[in-house]
């Protein structure tokens, strides 16, 4: 019996001998992971979970008045310097010099934007008073969830925006900053959104590309901070948020890694071809 | 193939004689056009039609005999007329002949040099000489729609038209004339001795060069440079008044015009454009003796001011009722407060306007009444005009609620894009992704949060005085419509079609007459009148028609995207 259907054989046309799928190859590509290893990067998430977190609990704090603005801008003021400062240190001013950004343009940007948010802030601040409370809850809820969904975590996927999860971390805390009794506390609002969600982030991948121990340790106490904080406000959130936090560092992890074993993935001769050589050379 | 003699019924006492007309080959038809009558001489008989072919370019022929006895048949008669037929060469020679009183005519032909020596068909056609030589013959309107064998018929009928309008000369000659050869035919009861046609028609002539200088004149101070400055002519494009006298002084200029009108069209359009002059002067005319009767103009005046007043009123209460809460919307009151101050101080300033000009307003609108003395169509331009002026505020709020609106939808569109990290590119005119700057980014999302929060209140102004404006552009559209109506209206022709119907036709109809075994078939052919929609359309006058711009999915576009909307197009206006 041979292998061809162009000439005439004595088997049927579906006869298969005993060297059936012999060629077959099982979970070729597939990925073995180690348990450390996806912990590690799990602390991407936990870090945007507390981020949303420390916001919103200091949001809680601003409104009910046990935080005063200028409290919150001093402290903020002082820990976006000692983060500019660590930017800079971690890797010794490779990353200043190759991304080519002068010291004095950062002063710029800043001033700008400070400028412009303490220019809108009377604005800002009377944007949504016509507006139900409930409805400034349910849309910043929506815009936090978006936030966490499109966040760059490293992953390669098409879902990934990284100015679309900004800007929604933008627009929840404008919405409610505008709840907040003055402009004044509009202003240090906004400016604390900017610092935990555009500048945090940035000053975490490089600690996690450059010092992993080190993030791994900024990273348990920032959630221990985080948890502290929502505590004080709610001790079933505090429950709750800890759980999630578990979940996800400890118990997805170890999901992922037991289905990955069920994977069932056949590869064989009837795959697609794929080029593998580099095809240049017969370009003239 | 039958034979169609079409004969004219004003012949029928005629004596006997010869029948003269065309023949028409294709139709196989002869159209009689006149009998001439014993004695005649046949050489003076071909000199006389060769000359009538000359001037009308009508191939008129001797066609056969026509023999009318007061008692029975006279054979020699008939054999005379056959031996007529000798002489007039002419194929197939018709011979008609009547006997006493009797209704039934006897036709046959002569068939000299013909193969088939069987009897042919032979139809009688009366038709009334007069009617078909005055009346006009219109093709059908849609042309397109017709298929050969119809457009066929038409030109069939066209050229039986043709023939008898062509040969007016043929008709000119009167039967008491003393000349060579009498004929019968159509005759006019005489021409009309009215001394005041005459006295017109005399003086018709310098009339009309009188009133071609004097229009050379105003034309030509009308294109002076002077009133080509800028503000000046940018005020002479908006005021549809000058729009609508320089239509008239077109008109005028047509119909003084010494060229002689060349064909029915023309004619047609001189004669509607004075009738339509004539009528819109006297119904202003009209207007103007009733409106300065009893003081009419002065009453106008007073309740002139107490209605802007009203207006201005109007218009604060709802700029109240905006600033509160509208329907129970929920406004920015801060940005409402802005808005309706806004326009209450524009308000203010416009009533302030109005109480300054009232002195003068029963002035003013006095002189400008004398001049529905040029027509109606005039003084309701002038209408629509004050209108558009007292209404002034209303178009000014308008424009700055859909600029404000505008720009916020643009500014909107861009921002939202930026919110989803894409960019406009002009350059392949579509979305594309792009990687803002940090600062970019956060500015944008502010800017956004505050022009999408600012949205519903702006939207709302936007919307209350675009209703109001398009409020006013109705009303004028309305008035605009009837001065079309009155400008394009062909009344000429609409009367005619009353009174003498049969100069517009739109075909034939043919009645069968009384029949009798073995004489041929008697048809009666009358005119088909046209119907007024086809005269209408057929001799409407072009006007600078103000017809909608836009469809009514592309309007609405415009105001969703707060662009200005100037919904009405004139002619001479260039397309965007």
């Amino acid at each position: 019996w041979q292998k061809v259907l162009y000439e005439r054989q004595p088997f049927p046309d579906n006869y298969v001998d005993q060297r059936f799928l012999e060629e077959l190859r099982k979970n070729v590509h597939a990925r073995r992971y180690r348990y450390r290893a996806v912990v590690f990067q799990s602390g991407a998430v936990v870090q945007q979970l507390c981020s949303v977190c420390v916001f919103v609990v200091t949001w809680w704090y601003m409104d009910a008045g046990m935080l005063s603005p200028q409290g919150l801008f001093g402290a903020a003021l002082v820990s976006s310097l000692l983060g500019y400062i660590l930017f800079d240190a971690v890797d010794g001013g490779a990353g200043r010099q190759e991304s080519g950004r002068t010291r004095w343009a950062d002063l710029k940007s800043t001033l700008v934007f400070a400028a412009f948010t303490y220019g809108f802030s009377p604005v800002l601040k009377t944007l949504t008073e016509s507006i139900s409370t409930d409805t400034i809850y349910a849309m910043s809820a929506l815009m936090l969830l978006g936030h966490l969904i499109f966040f760059d975590y490293g992953a390669n996927a098409a879902i990934v925006s990284s100015t679309l999860s900004l800007n929604m971390a933008i627009f929840a805390s404008v919405c409610l900053a505008s709840r907040l009794p003055r402009s004044l506390h509009a202003f240090v609002m906004v400016t604390f959104a900017m610092q935990i969600f555009a500048l945090w982030p940035m000053l975490q991948k490089k600690l996690k590309a450059q010092t992993p121990r080190c993030y791994v340790g900024v990273t348990v106490l920032f959630a221990l901070a985080a948890l502290g904080g929502l505590a004080t406000v709610s001790s079933v959130g505090a429950v709750l948020f800890a759980s999630l936090l578990v979940a996800i560092s400890c118990l997805c992890p170890y999901c992922l890694i037991r289905l990955q074993q069920l994977k069932d993935n056949i590869h064989g001769p009837w795959d697609e071809a794929e080029i593998k050589e580099d095809l240049s050379r017969f370009l003239m | 193939m039958v034979l169609k003699v079409f004969f004219p019924s004003c012949c029928s006492s005629a004596e006997s004689g010869i029948l003269i007309g065309r023949w028409i080959s294709e139709q196989n038809s002869a159209v009689i056009l006149a009998v001439v009558h014993f004695p005649f001489i046949p050489a003076q008989v071909k000199q006389y039609l060769s000359e009538v072919q000359r001037v009308t370019k009508v191939s008129v022929s001797v066609l056969g005999s026509w023999s009318n006895s007061k008692q029975e048949k006279e054979e020699s008669l008939s054999e005379f007329l056959e031996d007529l037929g000798t002489i007039f060469s002419h194929d197939p020679w018709i011979q008609i002949s009547k006997e006493g009183d009797s209704n039934f005519w006897s036709c046959s032909t002569l068939q000299k040099h013909s193969n088939n020596p069987k009897e042919e068909e032979i139809i009688l056609v009366y038709y009334d000489q007069r009617k078909v030589m005055l009346s006009h013959l219109h093709p059908p309107l849609d042309t397109a729609a017709f298929t050969d064998h119809k457009a066929d018929d038409a030109s069939k009928l066209a050229a039986i038209f043709d023939t008898v309008a062509k040969s007016k000369i043929l008709f000119m000659t009167d039967r008491y004339d003393d000349g060579p050869i009498k004929l019968t035919h159509w005759q006019s009861d005489g021409v009309e001795a009215s001394i005041i046609v005459e006295l017109m028609k005399q003086a018709s002539v310098p009339a009309c060069m009188l009133l071609t200088f004097l229009l050379s004149l105003i034309s030509g101070i009308c294109r002076s440079r002077v009133l080509k400055f800028w503000p000046l002519s940018f005020l002479w494009s908006k005021l549809s008044t000058c729009e609508q006298l320089g239509h008239r002084l077109q008109h005028l200029q047509v119909i003084s015009s010494n060229k002689k009108a060349q064909n029915h069209t023309q004619l047609m359009r001189k004669a509607n454009i004075f009738v339509s002059l004539l009528i819109d002067v006297a119904l202003g005319i009209l207007l103007m003796s009733w409106l300065y009767r009893k003081n009419r103009i002065g009453h106008l005046a007073d309740t002139l001011i107490p209605v802007a007043d009203h207006v201005a009123e109007e218009l604060q209460d709802l700029l109240q009722w905006l600033m509160g809460a509208p329907a129970g919307l929920k406004m920015n009151r801060a940005l409402d407060q802005v808005l309706g101050r806004f326009f209450l101080y524009h308000i203010h300033l416009w009533i302030s306007y109005i109480h300054l000009m009232s002195p003068f307003i029963e002035m003013i609108l006095w002189y400008v009444g004398l001049s529905a003395c040029l027509g109606l169509t005039v003084a309701l331009c002038i209408l629509s005009d004050i209108i558009a002026l007292l209404t002034f505020h209303i178009y000014c709020f308008y424009v700055y609620g859909a600029r404000l609106y505008c720009l916020k939808i643009y500014g909107l569109s861009s921002l939202w894009r930026l919110f989803r990290g894409k960019k406009w590119n002009v350059l392949r005119q579509r979305v594309d992704s792009c990687s803002y700057d940090l600062d970019q980014l956060f500015i944008g999302t502010l800017l956004f949060t505050i022009l999408l929060f600012l949205l519903p209140t702006t939207a709302l102004y936007y919307l209350v005085f675009t209703l109001l404006r398009l409020l006013v552009v109705i009303v004028q559209g309305l008035i605009h419509l009837l001065v079309d109506l009155i400008d394009s209206l062909p009344f000429y022709s609409i009367i005619l079609r009353l009174c003498r119907s049969y100069r517009l036709a739109a075909g034939v109809k043919f009645r069968v007459l009384e029949q009798q075994d073995g004489k041929p078939l008697r048809l009666l052919m009358q005119i088909n009148p046209l119907s007024y929609g086809s005269v209408v359309q057929t001799y409407r006058l072009p006007t600078y028609s103000c017809y909608p711009k836009d469809t009514w999915t592309s309007l609405c576009k415009k105001l969703f995207l707060g662009e200005l909307i100037y919904p009405w197009k004139h002619k001479g206006e260039k397309q965007d």
